[in-house]
C-alpha cells in the first residue's frame, strides 16, 4: 500500500477526431467548465482521421483559461525532441504555465516508418526516449550556461542554444508498461501515465509502481517525485456493480479513492468523450474522491486551494 | 509584369517570447485593422522566439477572419508528413485560413546544433521539393491510400492519406537562387521574395526565371502569387525607400504591384502605430491606385487556379462563368475538400461542381447558372437521398448544407423556421430545451430539406403523424428563379405539392413547422430470434397496430446467419414514465425469444443524433419501398422468403398509421394515408431484388418515394395515385414546365405515360452499404434507464 500524497487531478481523454473539430474543442472547454484539471489528447500523427495533436493543444489552450493540457502521449519518433522542447516551452509561456508533456516511445512502427520516421526496436526506442528527455530538459534549462551536448545514438544536439525556460516546471509524464520504460520513469520522469485498459490486474499496477520506486531510489530520487496518473474508462449506471468504474458516482468515488490510497495514483483521466460522464466526474466524483482521500490522509484541503498540476 | 492577383496586405510580426502575448496582440490588431494575412518567421533554433507553429495555432484560435502563414517555415526541422497533417488540421480548425510558406533552411550551423543533418544549398532545394511532394500527397490522399515516395531526403512508406484541408492550402516558397526559382516556377503556388530592399530590385529578374520555369512545366505564370515583405518608417519628409509620408509609401509600393507583379505585400513591423498608419493611410490609397492603374492598363484581375485544379475540370461546366457570389464557396474536382462533398450517404458521386449556397438569392443564382450548363443538376440538403440522388457524375450540385439555421418564430404556437441544410439530429437537439420535437425519420444525419418535402415516417409518427403534416408554410425558389412563399393561403397549390413531392416543384429554402410538445421518451432496442420470420412479422405487426398511438416501432431483419434470423426492433414510447414504457413494450418483448435488450429514457434528441463526418457512399443504392395496411399472412410469408433468399441485405418495416391516417389523402401530395406500415428492402443486385420484390407488390397499396430507386415508369403511379398525379402534373406544368427538378422521382409535366428520366437501373452495379448508426447506437447513457422484466 503506497500513497505518494500528491494532490488529486481529474482530466478528460478526448478523441481528436478531425471531422468535427468544434466538438473536440467544445469537449475540452466543457472539461474546464465542469471543474476538471486536465484536457488530454492522444497523439497519432500517422492517423489521418485525427487532428494534429500539437496544433490542437495550442488551439485548446488558447480558448481556455484554467485547465491544463497535455498530449496523452506525444509520439516522440515523429516529433524531433529539440523542436518539441521549444514548442512546449512556447505553449507553456503562451498559456501561462498550463502545458504538461506526455511522452511516449512510439509503438506502431509500421505506421511511423510509413510517415518517414525511423523504425526502432522497443529497446532502442527506450534509449531514444532517454536521450530525448535529456535534450528536452537541456533546452528548458535556460539558466545552465554550459554548452548543451547530448551525443546520443538516436538524437543528438551539439551546441544548441538553451531556452526559453517554460512558465512552470512542465511535468514530463511518460506512458509505459514494460520494465525498461518504468525504470526510465523512475530515473527521469515526473509522471507515469498508463491506461487501465492496458493492464491485466491491479497487481500489475502495484508491480510497476514498485519498479518505478526502486529505480527512483537507485537514482537518488524520492519515489514521490513521480506522480502516478491513470487513464480510465468506465460507465455510469444506476445500479452498483462489482466491476471497476461501472456503477453510480458514489461507487466511482470509492474506487478511485481506493486506487489513490492503496496504489498511489493521483490523477484520473477519463476516456469516452461523453459530456454527461465528464460532467459527473468533474462536479460529483472529483469532489467526493478528494473528500474521501482527505479523510483517509487526515488532511483537509478546503475548496479553493489552488492545485498545481505537478 | 502584373499578374493581376487581387492585392492582399499582410503583417510580418516578430515572434518574440519575452512578453509571450505580445505577438498575439499584434496579430489580433492586424485582424482588427483589416489586414488579410498575419505571418511569423520560424527559427526553431532561436530561443528568443516562439515556436512558429504553436504561435500560429494559438493566433488562429484567437482570430476569426485573418489568414495565417509562417514566413517562412523551416522545413528541415519539421518532418514533412507530420507538418502536412498539422497544416491540414489548422486549416480545418480555422476554416481555411492557412497559407503555407516554406523555406529550405538557412542558418545551417544553428540547425546542425539542433540535430539536423547538414545539407548543401542544392541538396536543401531537392529536399524541399520532396517535402512538398510529401505534403501534397498527404493532402490529396484518402485514409485508404498507402502513399509511397522514395526520395533522397524524405520518404513515405505506406502512409495513409488525408485529411483534406478545408481549402487548397497554397504552398509558397521563399528563396532567390536560380535553382529555387526553378522549383517555384515548376511547382509552387507562390514566391516569397527574400527580404531587403536589394531583393526588391531583383524582382523582375526573379519573375523572369520563375515564369520561364512555369511555362516550361506547362503552367500559367499567373498561378504563382508573388509575396514581398516590406518595411519602412513614416516620416514627415522623404528619407529613403519607404521612409517618408504615407503618400510616398503609396507611390513606392504601387510599382511593386503593377510593374513587378507582387500580389501580397507583407508589412514587417512590431510597432502598432505603424500597423495603424499603414492600414489607415497607405492601404486604401494603394488599393485605389492599383485599381486605377489596372483599369487603365486593362489588366485582368483574378486568380488563375493551379494546373492541378484545371486538369480535373469536367466538360460542360463553364467554370469561368460561376457567378462571383458563389465562387468562393464553390468546390470543383481539383479542390482539397472535394472528397468530402462528392458523395452521399449511400451513393458515390463525381460532380463537376458543387455550389454551396447560403441564402435564397444564392439558390436562385446557382439555379440560373446550373440551368445554362448542359449537365445534370442535383440538389442536396443532408446527402442521404436515395430516390433524391443529391449527387451525380459530371454535373452540378446545389448544396444547401450551409443553410442550416433553426429559429423559433412563435413560442406560443411552437412555430419554428428551419432551413433545408439543417439535419434532423440538429433540429432535435435545438428543440429539446424547449420541450418540443418534430418527428422525422430514423436517422439524425438526414437533412431537413429532402425529408421535409417527401413525407417523413419517423419515430413519433403514430402519435404525431408525418413530418410534412407539421408544415405550416415554406419559402421556395422556383425553376425560373422566383422566390415564393407557400401556405394554406399563399400559393396553396404549391403548398399542397411541397408536402410529398416538393423535390419536383422547386428548392425549399425555409420550412415553417409547428413542433409538438414532447418530453423525454422511452427508447427500446430489442433483439429477437425471428428464425420463424413470417410468424414474427405477423405478430409484430398485430402488436404494433394494437398498441396505443404513443408507441412507434421500426423493425429491421438482416440476412440469415448460420440458419438463424435476428430481428432488431427500435421502439419509441412517447412517455417519460417508466411504468408506461414497460407496459407498452411488454407485448413486443413477448413476441419471440428475446436475445438482447436495451431500454432507456432519453430526450428524443438522443434517439436521432446527427453524426459528424463526410459521406463516403460508393456505388448506387438499390432500394425498394412498399406501403401496406396490415402485415397479412401472405405478405409475411413473401417477406420471410425474401429475407431467407439473401437478396436483401437490409429489410425494414416502419410503423405508420395512427395520426398519419388522420389526414385527408387529398390534403397533401402524400396520399397514402391508409397505410399502417412502410417496408423497405435494399439489395446489391436490382435484378435479384426485383425478382423477389415484384412478386410482393400485390400486397402494397403504394410506395414511399424516398426509399425507391426503381425507375420503371409504373413506379410513379405507385408513388402518386392517379388523382394525386394529375394534380401534381398540373402544378408541374405551371411551375416547372421544362422539368428542371428531375433529380428525384421524375414527374414529367406533360400528360401521358409516366416516364423514367433518371439514370437507368442498369447502372446499379455495386451495393451501397448504409452506415447503420441507428443499429449500433451507443447506449452508455446516464439518466433513468429501465431494465426489461424477463
Amino acid at each position: 500500500m503506497t500513497d505518494y500524497g500528491h494532490d488529486l487531478l481529474f482530466g478528460s481523454f478526448i478523441t481528436p477526431t478531425n471531422t468535427a473539430p468544434d466538438r473536440v474543442v467544445a469537449l475540452a472547454q466543457l472539461s474546464e467548465r465542469v471543474g476538471l484539471d486536465l484536457a488530454t489528447f492522444q497523439d497519432h500523427p500517422y492517423q489521418p482521421r485525427y487532428l494534429d495533436t500539437w496544433t490542437l493543444l495550442s488551439w485548446v489552450a488558447a480558448v481556455t483559461e484554467r485547465i491544463h493540457v497535455a498530449a496523452n502521449v506525444t509520439n516522440l519518433p515523429l516529433r524531433p525532441p529539440a523542436v518539441l522542447a521549444r514548442a512546449a516551452a512556447s505553449l507553456d509561456l503562451l498559456s501561462g504555465g498550463r502545458l504538461e508533456l506526455g511522452l511516449g516511445a512510439g509503438g506502431f512502427w509500421d505506421a511511423i516508418e510509413g510517415m518517414g520516421g525511423r523504425r526502432l526496436t522497443p529497446g532502442q526506442s527506450v534509449e531514444a526516449l532517454d536521450e530525448a528527455i535529456d535534450i528536452i530538459r537541456g533546452i528548458w534549462d535556460a539558466d545552465d550556461r554550459s554548452r548543451l551536448v547530448v551525443d546520443g545514438t538516436y538524437h543528438r544536439v551539439d551546441g544548441a542554444k538553451r531556452g526559453p525556460a517554460p512558465a512552470h516546471d512542465i511535468g514530463v509524464w511518460i506512458g509505459a508498461y514494460k520494465p525498461r520504460m518504468l525504470r526510465l520513469i523512475g530515473r527521469k520522469g515526473d509522471g507515469w501515465l498508463p491506461s487501465l485498459s492496458y493492464v491485466a490486474s491491479l497487481q500489475d499496477l502495484a508491480d510497476a509502481n514498485a519498479i518505478i520506486d526502486e529505480a527512483a531510489t537507485a537514482a537518488g530520487r524520492e519515489p514521490r517525485a513521480v506522480r502516478r496518473l491513470l487513464n480510465v474508462g468506465g460507465q455510469l449506471t444506476h445500479a452498483a456493480s462489482d466491476r471497476l468504474l461501472v456503477g453510480p458516482p458514489e461507487q466511482w468515488a470509492e474506487q478511485l479513492a481506493a486506487l489513490t490510497i492503496e496504489h498511489g495514483f493521483s490523477a484520473y483521466v477519463v476516456m469516452g468523450d461523453d459530456p454527461a460522464t465528464l460532467t459527473v466526474v468533474g462536479q460529483e466524483i472529483a469532489p467526493a474522491v478528494r473528500a474521501l482521500v482527505d479523510a483517509e490522509r487526515g488532511t483537509a484541503s478546503g475548496p479553493g486551494v489552488p492545485r498545481s498540476a505537478n | 509584369m502584373d499578374y493581376g492577383h487581387p492585392l492582399l496586405l499582410g503583417t510580418f510580426l516578430t515572434p518574440t517570447n519575452d512578453r509571450p502575448q505580445a505577438p498575439v496582440e499584434l496579430a489580433r490588431l492586424s485582424e482588427d485593422l483589416d489586414y488579410d494575412l498575419v505571418t511569423f518567421q520560424d527559427h526553431p533554433d532561436q530561443p528568443r522566439f516562439h515556436d512558429a507553429w504553436t504561435l500560429l495555432s494559438w493566433v488562429a484560435a484567437r482570430t476569426t477572419r485573418i489568414h495565417l502563414a509562417p514566413n517562412v517555415l523551416n522545413v528541415p526541422m519539421r518532418p514533412p508528413a507530420v507538418l502536412a497533417r498539422a497544416a491540414a488540421s489548422l486549416d480545418l480548425m480555422s476554416r481555411g485560413r492557412v497559407e503555407l510558406a516554406l523555406g529550405a533552411g538557412f542558418f545551417w550551423d544553428a540547425m546542425a546544433g539542433m540535430g539536423v543533418p547538414r545539407l548543401t544549398a542544392g541538396e536543401s532545394v531537392d529536399a524541399l521539393r520532396e517535402a512538398i511532394d510529401v505534403m501534397r500527397g498527404i493532402w490529396a490522399g484518402d485514409a485508404g491510400s498507402r502513399l509511397r515516395l522514395d526520395g533522397e531526403h524524405h520518404r513515405l512508406a505506406g502512409a495513409a492519406g488525408g485529411p483534406a484541408p478545408a481549402h487548397n492550402i497554397p504552398v509558397w516558397v521563399g528563396g532567390g537562387r536560380p535553382r529555387m526559382l526553378r522549383l517555384i516556377g515548376e511547382t509552387a503556388d507562390g514566391w516569397v521574395v527574400p527580404g531587403g530592399t536589394a531583393s526588391l530590385r531583383e524582382l523582375a529578374a526573379g519573375n523572369d526565371r520563375i515564369d520561364a520555369a512555369a511555362a516550361a512545366a506547362g503552367r500559367d505564370p499567373r498561378e504563382i502569387r508573388r509575396i514581398a515583405n516590406v518595411s519602412g518608417r513614416f516620416a514627415d519628409t522623404r528619407d529613403g525607400f519607404l521612409v517618408g509620408p504615407a503618400g510616398q509609401w503609396v507611390d513606392e509600393l504601387l510599382p511593386l504591384v503593377v510593374r513587378d507583379g507582387v500580389g501580397t505585400l507583407v508589412l514587417a513591423t512590431d510597432d502598432a502605430e505603424v500597423l495603424r498608419r499603414f492600414a489607415a493611410e497607405v492601404a486604401p490609397a494603394l488599393r485605389a491606385a492599383v485599381d486605377a492603374e489596372r483599369s487603365t492598363a486593362g489588366t485582368a484581375v483574378g486568380s488563375v487556379p493551379s494546373i492541378h485544379v484545371r486538369v480535373r475540370r469536367r466538360d460542360g461546366v463553364d467554370y469561368a462563368g460561376i457567378p462571383a457570389g458563389l465562387r468562393e464557396a464553390a468546390v470543383e474536382p481539383g479542390d482539397a475538400v472535394y472528397p468530402t462533398v462528392r458523395s452521399g450517404y449511400l451513393r458515390g458521386g463525381s460532380p463537376g461542381l458543387v455550389l454551396r449556397v447560403h441564402d435564397a438569392a444564392e439558390v436562385a443564382d446557382a439555379l440560373a447558372f446550373a440551368r445554362r450548363q448542359p449537365v445534370p443538376l442535383s440538389v442536396r440538403s443532408g446527402g442521404h437521398g436515395i430516390s433524391g440522388r443529391s449527387t451525380n457524375d459530371g454535373g452540378i450540385i446545389i448544396d444547401l448544407s450551409r443553410m442550416n439555421r433553426i429559429e423559433v418564430l412563435d413560442a406560443t404556437s411552437r412555430t419554428v423556421r428551419i432551413e433545408p441544410g439543417a439535419r434532423w439530429g440538429d433540429v432535435a437537439e435545438s428543440l429539446h430545451p424547449l420541450g418540443w420535437a418534430l418527428s422525422s425519420g430514423d436517422h439524425g444525419g438526414v437533412g431537413v430539406g429532402g425529408l421535409g418535402v417527401a413525407g417523413g415516417i419517423g419515430f413519433l409518427g403514430r402519435r404525431h403523424g408525418l413530418t410534412i403534416d407539421h408544415l405550416r408554410a415554406a419559402e421556395l425558389v422556383l425553376a425560373d428563379g422566383t422566390a415564393v412563399r407557400v401556405s394554406e393561403t399563399e400559393n396553396p397549390d404549391l403548398f399542397w405539392a411541397v408536402r410529398g413531392a416538393g423535390f419536383s416543384v422547386g428548392i425549399v429554402t425555409a420550412f415553417e413547422f409547428q413542433a409538438d410538445e414532447v418530453g423525454d421518451v422511452g427508447f427500446a432496442q430489442l433483439v429477437h430470434d425471428a428464425t420463424d420470420t413470417a410468424d414474427f412479422l405477423q405478430r409484430w405487426g398485430a402488436a404494433v397496430e394494437a398498441a396505443p398511438r404513443d408507441l412507434t416501432s421500426f423493425l429491421i431483419i438482416g440476412r440469415p446467419r448460420e440458419g438463424r434470423v435476428l430481428a432488431q426492433t427500435m421502439t419509441v414510447v412517447d412517455s417519460d414514465d417508466a411504468e408506461t414504457i414497460l407496459a407498452r413494450l411488454q407485448p413486443l418483448a413477448n413476441l419471440a425469444p428475446l436475445l438482447g435488450q436495451q431500454v432507456r429514457i432519453t430526450p428524443y434528441a438522443g434517439v436521432v443524433t446527427a453524426p459528424e463526418g463526410a459521406h463516403e457512399g460508393q456505388g448506387e443504392p438499390v432500394s425498394r419501398s412498399g406501403l401496406l395496411e396490415h402485415l397479412t399472412p401472405g405478405f409475411a410469408q413473401d417477406a420471410a422468403r425474401l429475407v431467407a433468399s439473401g437478396a436483401a441485405y437490409w429489410f425494414q418495416v416502419r410503423a405508420m398509421g395512427g395520426a398519419t391516417g388522420d389526414v385527408d389523402p387529398d390534403a397533401t401530395a402524400f396520399a397514402h394515408r391508409s397505410a399502417n406500415f412502410q417496408v423497405v428492402a435494399m439489395g446489391a443486385s436490382p435484378a435479384r431484388l426485383d425478382a423477389a420484390w415484384d412478386a410482393m407488390r400485390r400486397h402494397f397499396t403504394g410506395l414511399y418515394v424516398s426509399f425507391e430507386t426503381d425507375t420503371r415508369p409504373e413506379r410513379l403511379l405507385d408513388a402518386y395515385p392517379p388523382r394525386t398525379l394529375a394534380r401534381l402534373r398540373d402544378v408541374k406544368r405551371r411551375y416547372d414546365p421544362e422539368n428542371v427538378f428531375r433529380d428525384n422521382v421524375v414527374v414529367e409535366p406533360s400528360a401521358g405515360t409516366p416516364s423514367a428520366g433518371t439514370p437507368s437501373a442498369g447502372v446499379e452495379l455495386r451495393a451501397a452499404v448504409p452506415r447503420t448508426g441507428a443499429v449500433t447506437r451507443a447506449v452508455v447513457e446516464r439518466g433513468a434507464s429501465a431494465t426489461m422484466p424477463e
